[in-house]
């Protein structure tokens, strides 16, 4: 049975041309997310992580194959419906947090209700209430660089939450925070996928991370999984290089 | 929260390249109105001259006078309408600081050629049978609060009258208002009758004669027909139509406003690619903010708006205030030398223009932030770990 917000990504194919060469990203790649999970998806540098993320929250459209949200097909949106259904569906968190610098930690938070037929005074309390979700209703009025960088990244989940979106899409968003900080932000997000069900699809390089999430995707072995016979994906792999602290924590479903 | 408060927020972020920039705005506008302005002044007095209408003055100089039954012998020659004389009688009111052009015309004829002077018919009836009756520009009755009824003595430097005075007794008949924008309200007519009976000396003479010729004549031919009737007398003379006879004057004044006119369009030009380019930067600077909008759902179209305003409000205050400070700067101008520039005038469309320009700059200021905002791949621009 298919719940409404499952992420479904069929049997895609994402490669750059250059020139006369192929890129291959992904071939056949084959994922399913369900409603409600928090998957934190690890794996080498290069391997097509972020990748990924765009594709689910159509930043991004694949060479051939399917992506589906809810059961409906993103991936040939026109552009017009594309963006409106992102500002409705998908809320994103990057490793920076890209916050309006001329704009309050309130004001940041508001901005995309602008593109939603609230009043002016609904924007407001929506703001407030998704400031006080993240601990930050004290900083309401505090511009980005009055504030620190796991502040930031709290106004930044602010704003990501702020429409109500059902599923939250991270990249790497401890990246650039201290280990403290990391795990509060982590904690924030661990609680926004239980007390309020978002869907969140975290793309991390900490392994502490897993801690969090209900699945940890280790993309390098789910690949290898994926794929009965290794010589297809022989050449991927030799591209890349393991580091050498990566424990892989391997593929559950 | 709005987009217009990110407009405002996002155009004073760099204080110092917007004062710069709105500077140069400024200065631009500035020059253009300035220019619009004493443009006006010049080539206003050029452009809005009778066709049919001809001077016709001593060949030596203007100076010099002609017999006063030229016009006679000019009204005799083919394809004239009308012709009328003048003499210059060098005015000036109590002290010779306030001089004033006075003039003696035919009283009969000279404001039917004229009749961009508009005055009150009862007044012009009745100043044709005033011998010593003066029209005196509206300008002119306002500064020195002269009525219709008012006597006004008037001093000439040239001419004495036949008591040994060089002041002559006169009466306010009519007060004209001139109907060109140019026209100059500051002048006195008053009768030559009244001028050559009283003068001490050089009776039946006039300093120029000005011939209207019917709208099918041809211009050149009547001119040498009325220079070849008096090439061979005592006092030859030199005919062009009122435009050539005010152009010449005014021709180097065209030619400054030329080239001035030619600066102003390179001023804008830079201007332009001043602001353009600021423009380019700006947008250049806030690629990861447009591609975080656009991930948050702002189309394209909304960010380009965004930036459009941002040039037009860059570009319509420094407008505003290089217009107004030209506006006001022309206005003291005028009252300084009104009499040396009359036309100084800027018309109600030239702010039109204005806004029309800061229009279509802005536009064209946010052309090319517009590939770059439709060219953002989020996913590049934000995937990165920048
Ligand atoms: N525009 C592009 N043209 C060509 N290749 C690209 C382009 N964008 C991405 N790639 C390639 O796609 C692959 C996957 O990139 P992606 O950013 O998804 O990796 P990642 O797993 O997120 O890596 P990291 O952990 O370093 O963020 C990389 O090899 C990259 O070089
Ligand atoms: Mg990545």
């Amino acid at each position: 049975m298919q719940n409404t917000n499952d992420i479904i990504l069929k049997a895609i194919n994402k490669s750059y041309q250059k020139g006369d060469n192929t890129v291959v990203v992904h071939d056949d790649f084959n994922l399913t997310i369900k409603s409600g999970e928090f998957v934190a998806l690890m794996g080498p540098s290069g391997l097509g992580k972020s990748t990924l993320l765009h594709l689910m929250g159509g930043l991004d459209q694949p060479t051939q194959g399917e992506v589906l949200i809810g059961g409906q097909r993103i991936d040939n949106l026109p552009q017009k419906k594309l963006t409106q259904w992102r500002a409705e569906n998908i809320g994103f968190i990057f490793q920076s947090h890209h916050l309006l610098p001329v704009l309050t930690a309130q004001g940041n938070v508001e901005l995309p209700l602008a593109l939603t037929p609230l009043n002016r005074k609904q924007r407001k309390q929506h703001a407030s209430m998704a400031l006080q979700l993240v601990s930050m209703s004290e900083r309401a009025d505090h511009y980005p660089k009055e504030l620190s960088g796991g502040q930031e990244q709290r106004v930044a989940i602010a704003r990501a939450i702020v429409s109500d979106p059902k599923i939250l899409l991270c990249d790497e968003p401890t990246g650039n925070l201290d280990r403290k900080t990391a795990d509060e932000i982590l904690a924030l997000l661990a609680k926004l996928n239980s007390d309020s069900g978002k869907t969140i699809v975290m793309v991390t390089h900490d392994h502490k991370a897993a801690e969090y999430a209900s699945r940890v995707i280790n993309l390098e072995s789910y690949i290898l999984s994926q794929n009965n016979s290794l010589s297809k994906n022989e050449e991927l792999l030799q591209n890349i290089e393991p580091e050498v602290d990566d424990i892989s924590i391997g593929a559950s479903s | 929260m709005n987009l217009w408060l990110l407009v405002w927020r996002n155009s004073f972020r760099k204080k110092t390249r917007f004062g710069l920039t709105c500077l140069s705005v400024m200065v631009a506008f500035f020059l253009f109105t300035t220019l619009a302005g004493v443009n006006h002044a010049l080539t206003a007095s050029v452009s809005s001259i009778n066709q049919y209408r001809m001077i016709t003055s001593h060949k030596i100089s203007i100076t010099r006078s002609l017999p006063i039954n030229y016009q006679q012998k000019i009204a005799a020659l083919a394809d004239i309408e009308q012709v009328s004389y003048a003499s210059w009688f060098g005015g000036f009111f109590q002290n010779e600081r306030n001089q004033i052009a006075v003039m003696a015309v035919e009283h009969n004829s000279y404001f039917e050629l004229f009749d961009e002077y508009q005055i009150p018919k009862p007044q012009l009836t009745q100043w044709k049978k005033t011998r010593t009756g003066i029209i005196v520009g509206q300008a002119l009755a306002k500064q020195y609060g002269w009525q219709v009824g008012d006597k006004v003595p008037l001093s000439s430097s040239i001419w004495m009258n036949r008591s040994g005075s060089f002041s002559w007794e006169f009466v306010v008949s009519g007060i004209y208002q001139s109907s060109k924008q140019a026209g100059d309200n500051k002048k006195i007519f008053f009768q030559h009758a009244y001028f050559d009976k009283g003068r001490a000396y050089a009776r039946n003479s006039i300093s120029w004669l000005s011939t209207k010729i019917v709208p099918q004549a041809n211009v050149e031919q009547v001119i040498s027909a009325i220079d070849n009737l008096f090439a061979h007398s005592n006092s030859p003379t030199r005919t062009t139509t009122e435009q050539v006879f005010v152009k010449e004057r005014a021709q180097q004044f065209v030619d400054m406003a030329m080239v001035i006119n030619i600066v102003v369009i390179a001023v804008f030009f830079t201007l332009l690619l001043i602001v353009c380019n600021t423009m380019i930067q700006t947008i250049r600077e806030r690629l990861n903010e447009s591609a975080m909008m656009k991930a948050l759902g702002f189309s394209s179209a909304s960010l380009i708006s965004a930036i459009y305003l941002e040039s037009l409000l860059l570009l319509s205050l420094g407008a505003a205030l290089g217009t107004l400070l030209a506006t006001v700067l022309l206005g003291f101008v005028k009252q300084a030398f009104g009499d040396f520039l009359p036309g100084i005038y800027i018309s109600p469309e030239h702010y039109f223009t204005v806004f029309a320009l800061v229009n279509i700059a802005a536009a064209f200021c946010s052309f090319f932030p517009a590939f770059t905002i439709k060219g953002i791949v989020i996913s590049e621009t934000l995937g990165g770990n920048s």
